[in-house]
């Protein structure tokens, strides 16, 4: 064997006596070209949906699951493959990743999630894998087919516009609120679905002119009464007073305070605390065509210019409620339950109104909440924060 | 290679015919895929130390 290699290393070093320059030098740059196309060709045959699902784990699984969804099945043909969301694209990501896949060969061979049970049971972490990977390249997988510069706003349902406008304004990673779109979600995790039918649920109908009301989820402002030129979005648990009703639009008053530095968009709850009441377009916040400007005050803690307003604005007739009582129980319910999942969560006056929402925030990425039920919650801790409460 | 070659201090013909042949069909297609798939595991262990890749 020695002998065989201290040989093989003398041809190799040496320069060839019987085989031309032309030869070697033309063999290896096809037998370079062949290898290439072979180890592509072979990176590919692991890149497909048929390889995958080669296991019976991804097969019974996961694959099963994905044939209840959009992304496999859709009005437009279009379909996602296995590879195309879990595999990443670029060259050395994906060598990465295929160097990663001999864990799988691993749980394969010695069985981690050979069954049912067992999967179950792993589905929570296997799952988190892919969130902290998608939220560290911000959706990259996703991004590689949905485009929010792509995306038509105007044909989407009102509360989709709110939420992907927002979203889009930040480049907002598309895991943040779509988990469990493709596969089930972990168990013990709150879907989003649902929540929206609760929140309308607690909305009463009929309302009497001159009332207040409280809003119970994130709804679009409007300029006209026709609602076609949208003003803003008013927040959750937000009050309103109704001022006329005109068939499927509604005329209300937003009593609020704003801070005088930029545009003003922003409207708060009361004078120096950050309790969102929801927003303005830049037009309707600067133009007294809506409101009328109250008293002004400067916050002596950060300096900054506040100033009552007025607003008044049209909105679609309903999802409002006559007290903040139901909100607020459906709010506890779910800070109690979403955030106890990882640890004791804090009382809500173990922090100020102005605290809260930094806090709240940081901790978002840990919990599946749609957009309305953190807004809904976020006010509710504001609301019975150290600021509103005797406790601490 | 085979044992029947004569231990010559010039190598033969036949000898640098399986020597090339050995090379581009065998020891550097191995040798490559060596190297990206440790290329590959090397980006993977730094992806667990620092992290999931991210964007930019």
């Amino acid at each position: 064997m020695k002998q065989l290699i201290k040989k093989f290393w003398r041809t190799f070093s040496t320069p060839s006596v019987h085989l031309s320059f032309g030869l070697l030098t033309m063999g290896g740059f096809i037998a370079g070209i062949i290898f290439w196309g072979g180890f592509n060709t072979a990176l590919e045959v692991t890149n497909t949906e048929e390889f995958c699902i080669g296991c019976h784990e991804m097969s019974d699984n996961v694959y099963v699951e994905l044939q209840e969804t959009v992304h496999w099945q859709n009005r437009s043909g279009v379909r996602a493959t296995c590879p195309d969301c879990h595999v990443p694209h670029n060259w050395t990501d994906k060598m990465a990743r295929k160097m990663q896949a001999s864990k799988e060969v691993w749980g394969a061979i010695f069985g981690t999630i050979d069954t049912r049970e067992k999967f179950l049971a792993k589905r929570g972490e296997l799952a988190q894998h892919e969130w902290d990977r998608l939220t560290a390249n911000n959706s990259l997988e996703c991004k590689n087919c949905h485009n929010y510069d792509s995306m038509d706003f105007s044909i989407m349902s009102e509360r989709a516009q709110v939420q992907m406008k927002m979203a889009a304004e930040r480049d907002q990673s598309c895991i943040d609120c779509h988990k469990g779109i493709a596969h089930h979600l972990p168990e013990n995790m709150n879907s989003g679905e649902g929540m929206l039918g609760k929140l309308e649920e607690m909305a009463t109908s009929g309302y009497q002119t001159g009332q207040a009301y409280y809003s119970v989820r994130q709804l679009p402002l409007f300029e006209d009464q026709g609602l076609s030129t949208e003003a803003g979005q008013l927040n959750a648990a937000t009050k309103v007073k109704v001022l006329a009703i005109e068939g499927n639009a509604i005329q209300v008053e937003i009593d609020a305070w704003r801070k005088t530095k930029g545009f003003g968009r922003v409207l708060f709850e009361d004078f120096a605390m950050n309790i969102n009441d929801g927003y303005l377009t830049k037009e309707v916040a600067q133009s007294d065509q809506f409101m009328t400007q109250g008293e002004s005050k400067t916050d002596d803690l950060t300096g900054l210019p506040w100033q009552k307003v007025n607003v008044t604005l049209w909105m679609r007739n309903g999802s409002l409620t006559d007290s903040r009582d139901t909100l607020w129980t459906f709010a506890k319910s779910t800070y109690d339950s979403s955030c106890s999942v990882c640890h004791t969560q804090p009382a809500e006056a173990h922090f100020d109104t102005n605290t809260w929402p930094g806090m709240f925030n940081g901790m978002l990425s840990f919990v599946n909440l749609d957009g309305d039920t953190q807004a809904l919650v976020l006010k509710y801790l504001q609301k019975h924060s150290s600021d509103f409460s005797d406790a601490h | 290679m085979s044992s029947n070659e004569s231990p010559t201090d010039n190598t033969s013909r036949l000898g640098e015919w399986k020597t090339f042949i050995f090379i581009i069909v065998f020891l550097f297609p191995i040798l490559s895929v060596m190297l990206f798939g440790g290329y590959g595991f090397i980006v993977w262990m730094m992806q667990l130390l620092m992290g999931p890749p991210g964007h930019g």
